[in-house]
Formats: structure tokens, sequence, C-alpha cells
């Protein structure tokens, strides 16, 4: 009965309109309320404790580093080395397009960023070379959600935050898929442009971009080698990587003025005003959740339901794919990933692992109607129709799910650099 | 109303300030003690502790300037549920709801810093009480709490933006208006 009155009452402040971390202290209160022992300063006191963490602060750190580094012209340097690389591959500039997105998401983690920074001067690019608009914009909206498996990545990062995983181990373990699924967008890019024309090879104008670009496409390295190499935890990789990016675009770019940089700050706040509480609510339900011993339960429950881990596996994929047409990525690592992560361990799956499924997962959401990111923002930036765009990424869903599939049912693409 | 506008000037741009200042020393704490940490071998004695409070410090401060930039994430698929001509009266529900609950968290949160208080409850490393660092909590809360009730009653002085779908969906570079519906 209490069940049914808390859902209820989550459906009436959907149709409120309220915002999720509202609705999290809901929840985080009913459950102590209710189920708990009638204290709510315990939602109070968890929230704390949620925040009072060390390994947060990679979050801002990294948002604000990708920030800074997006302000600039990096994107403009990196799609000028990919382009002068291509040119004498069949769909070169496709080619430079999904590559462009690739490095640009490992710099600025972000999926939305690394559309718009690299398909503002792709896509007119593409267009006028000839490539099809559909083409386009499905090769740009998958590419650019590169930007949440590439590391570092923020949802990476939550779903360690949330199941006390290695945020190290986890941005190791995402360099495999995100190389996959960039190789499968640069196979079909190539594939079905093999009749576009090619320019020749120009020696010097690579020289000439490595040496303008060099330092965005040292970032990746500074960071992963640091995180790979050992020299760096999550949070230590994420100081550096704002130090770094300060550096090039302050002083060596000099594309970024000290007011531009307090913006940019100021911006990465404000993010984090509407991130923060939101999983701090998420961590005391989850607190809560592990208390009463709600996972042991469901997991309890589950294992009468499934018995193998190929089963809960394709029930996973099935249930995330529907979960990432609805709900945002933050939103669903936060709220879905304590639930599943102990139903996935009993069934021997490495949580590690794990995490991966579930970004590269959740990511094909952003393709997805109707609260696929990606097309939203498409439709917006390059002022096109969101059914074109939503039937132009048709082939890279399908892409990604054949990624998806080797992701899950290879775990050692994804565990060869932690183990 | 006049008031009221002035009221959410003052309290945005205090919050502005104190969220730069604390996100400021959040990052410089932390940058100094990876890099003395790296290159001496001894960190910043204090330092992560002192870099957790300011980012704590910029995540509740933020808070506000996320309302006051419609950052705050909100499911929207459900938004054309009802007539539009309904809207105004739902977002007036909407944000008085939405401060009932941060009323009621700030005073629920005075409870336990008072608690917090009482114990001496001090921090670890820097052994310096948790309490003043607690009231962030309440302070916070409370002036969400007139923030959103200024917006319910008074729905002229909301901001004129559209809500923030996702995660991913406030990067700087993403206009705030990124589905179209501008003032």
């Amino acid at each position: 009965m209490s069940a049914l009155v808390l859902s209820s009452s989550l459906v009436l402040m959907l149709l409120l309109r309220q915002r999720i971390v509202i609705m999290l202290m809901l929840a985080a209160g009913f459950s102590y309320l209710v189920w708990g022992d009638g204290k709510l300063g315990y939602v109070v006191l968890d929230t704390w404790a949620a925040a009072d963490q060390e390994v947060l602060l990679s979050i801002p750190l990294f948002i604000l580093a990708g920030n800074i580094m997006s302000r600039g012209s990096i994107a403009r340097r990196l799609i000028a080395i990919m382009r002068e690389a291509m040119n004498p591959i069949p769909g070169g500039l496709a080619i430079a397009t999904v590559l462009s997105c690739a490095f640009f998401a490992a710099i600025s983690g972000s999926s939305t960023v690394t559309l718009i920074a690299v398909g503002s001067v792709m896509y007119p690019a593409l267009i006028d070379a000839g490539y099809s608009k559909r083409f386009a914009l499905g090769a740009l909206c998958a590419a650019g959600t590169l930007g949440i498996i590439v590391p570092p990545s923020i949802p990476l990062i939550l779903y360690g935050v949330m199941t006390e995983t290695s945020i190290a181990d986890l941005f190791k373990a995402g360099i495999g898929p995100a190389i996959l699924l960039t190789t499968l967008f640069v196979i079909y890019s190539m594939a079905v442009n093999w009749s576009k024309e090619r320019a020749p090879f120009n020696f010097a104008a690579v020289i000439d971009a490595l040496k303008n670009g060099i330092f965005a496409l040292f970032m990746p390295v500074v960071i992963l080698g640091g995180i790979y190499a050992g020299w760096f935890t999550a949070t230590e990789s994420a100081a550096v990587a704002v130090f770094y990016a300060v550096l090039v675009e302050l002083l060596i770019h000099r594309d970024m003025t000290l007011a531009e940089l307090k913006d940019t700050s100021l911006e990465t706040a404000t993010m984090m005003g509407s991130l923060f509480p939101l999983l701090m609510m998420a961590l005391s339900i989850n607190t809560f959740m592990a208390y009463e011993q709600i996972p042991a339960a469901l997991v309890g429950w589950m294992t009468e339901l499934v018995s193998d881990p190929v089963s809960f596996l394709l029930i996973t994929m099935v249930l995330l794919l529907a979960v990432g047409c609805f709900m945002d990525i933050g939103s669903a690592i936060l709220i879905i990933s304590p639930l599943l992560m102990p139903l996935a361990l009993s069934q021997g799956v490495d949580p590690v692992h794990f995490g991966v499924i579930m970004i590269t997962n959740l990511e094909i959401g952003y393709l997805t109607p109707p609260l696929g990111l990606n097309l939203i923002v498409a439709m917006t930036a390059f002022k096109e129709d969101f059914w074109l765009i939503a039937k132009s990424v048709l082939p890279f869903l399908v892409l990604m799910i054949i990624g998806l599939l080797i992701v899950t049912f290879t775990p050692s693409l994804s565990l060869f650099l932690v183990k | 109303m006049e008031f009221a506008r002035t009221f959410l000037k003052v309290v945005s741009k205090a919050e502005r300030t104190i969220t730069l200042l604390a996100f400021a020393v959040m990052t410089l704490v932390i940058i100094a003690d990876v890099f003395s940490r790296k290159l001496t071998g001894v960190g910043i004695a204090g330092a992560p502790r002192i870099g957790v409070f300011a980012m704590i410090a910029t995540a509740f401060v933020s808070f506000g300037l996320a309302s006051d930039a419609r950052r705050h994430l909100r499911p929207k698929f459900a938004d054309s549920w009802f007539p539009a001509h309904w809207d105004a009266t739902i977002t007036r529900v909407q944000e008085l709801l939405t401060a009932a609950f941060c009323l009621a968290f700030a005073i629920v949160a005075v409870g336990v810093v008072q608690e917090t208080y009482e114990l001496g409850e001090a921090t670890r490393m820097l052994r310096i009480p948790v309490w003043p660092m607690q009231a962030i909590i309440p302070f916070v809360f409370f002036i969400a709490a007139i923030r959103h009730s200024i917006f319910g009653l008074i729905p002229e002085l909301r901001p004129v933006l559209e809500d923030a779908e996702g995660l991913d969906a406030i990067p700087s570079g993403v206009s705030d208006d990124a589905e179209g519906e501008t003032a």
C-alpha cells in the first residue's frame, strides 16, 4: 500500500512538472518516514555524507577542464588535423568527422558539446562536399555520443560514485568500447561514401595542422596516460586536466581571456548546482536501500527469475534501452545503477564491465526519440526537421546495438587494460 | 513586486560571488595539492578536506544559480498531457510545490545542524567544527523556498528560459533555449 502511495505521488509530481531533485527528495523522505525509523533528519545526514567525498571533486574539475577546452579553438584545430590526415581515404571527410568527435569527446567529456563543436564546422563541410544530409546528420549525432564513453566521462564517474567502483578502472575500461564504436562508425562511413572524391595526401599540410593542434591532441594522452601509468587517481588527473586546459587556452593558444575563464567557471558551478543535489539525494536513497537490504532482496527475487548471466544481460540491455528513451543518462545512472549492480554481481558480471555496459547502453538513448538529447540538439543547431534527424541516425543505431552486444558479451574488450 | 525583484537580484549576485570564490578555492587548492604531492612527494596538509568543503559550498550555493538559469533537470515527456491553457496554473503549482519541499528540507536540516553543534562534531584532519559548514544546507534551502515561492506567486519574476532536460543538456556552448522556446 505504501509503495502505491509513493508511486502515485511521484506520478502526480511528474504531472505537476516537478524537478527530479524534488521527486528524489520526496522518495527519500517518504522511505525514511514510512519504511525507515521515521526520522527525516537521516535524509539530510545522508545528503551531507554523500557530498563529503573526495572522489566527487573529479566531477566539477573534469567538467571545468572540458568547458575551458571547448570554449577555445580546440575543435577547429582537431578537425584540421583529421581532415588533412584523412583526405586520401575514401569517405575521408566523413571519417575525419567521426575521429574529430572521438578526440574532442576525450577532451570535452560531453556529447552535446562534441556534437555542436564538431558539427558547426563539419556539417556544412560535409554538405558542401556532396555528402547526403541524412548521412551527415546521422554521423554527427552518433559520433557525438562517443563523449560519454570516451574517458574522462562524467557518466562513468557517476556510476563509480553510485556503485563504489574504481573510477580509474572505469576510465581504462571505457577505452576499448570507445575504440570499437569509433571503428564501426569509421568502417560504415568509408563503406557508404566509397565513391566520394578523394584529395591527395599533403604531408606539409598535415604537419602544419599537427603543429597547431598538438596541444589539443596531447590532452587525452595526459589524462589517460597518467591514469593508465598509475601516476594519477581520477581526481588528480582532473586537477591536472584543468591546469593543462588553462595553460593551453590562456597562455599557448590565447583563445580565452580571464573574464571568459570566470564565465566558464560560473557556468560549470551552475551545472554543479543542478547535478550535485540530485547526486546527493540519489545517494541518500541508496544508503537507505542498503540499510534496509533492498538490493539483497531484489537479488533473491531476481535469481528465481533469471538463472544465467546471458539472460540477465539481455534483460538489462532491453530495460536500459527503454529507460534511455525516456530518461536522461545522469538520472538513469543515479537511480538504476545501485539496483542493477548487486544483480550483476550475483550473476558474476564484473562491476567495471557492467559499468561500461550500462553507459554504452544508455549512450544509445541519446539517439532515440522522444528524448534523444543529440536529436534535439542537432535539430536546434542544424535547423533540420526532428524526424529527418531521427531517421538519419537509424543505421548508426544498428551499429551501436551491434557494438553494445560485442561490449556486453566480450568482457575482455573492456577489461584488457584493467587486469 | 519591486521588493521581490530586488531581493532576487541581491540574492543572485551574492550566490554568484560566493560560488565563484568557493569554486576557485576548490580548484586551486586541489591543483596545488596534486602538484605538491607529485613534485615534492608531500601534499598540502588538509588540502583535500578544504577542497571538499569548497565543493560542498559551491554545489549547495549554486542550487540557486541553477534555479535562476532553469538548469534543474526535469522530465518533460508528460508536459503535453494537460491542455496548453493550464500551463500557467501548473507552473505556479510547480513552483509552490518546489518551495514547500525546499522549506521542509530546510527545517529538517536546521534540526540536524543543531544536533551536530550539540555533539561538537569536528572534521577529520582539520579538526574544525562541522556545523558551520552544514549550516549551508538549511540556509540554501530557505533561500530556495523563498525564491521558488516568489516564482510561484509572481510568475513575471520567473526566469523565462527552457528547463534543462538531461545531464548533458547543460554544457557551455549550448544555449538554454535548446528546444527553441525562448522568451
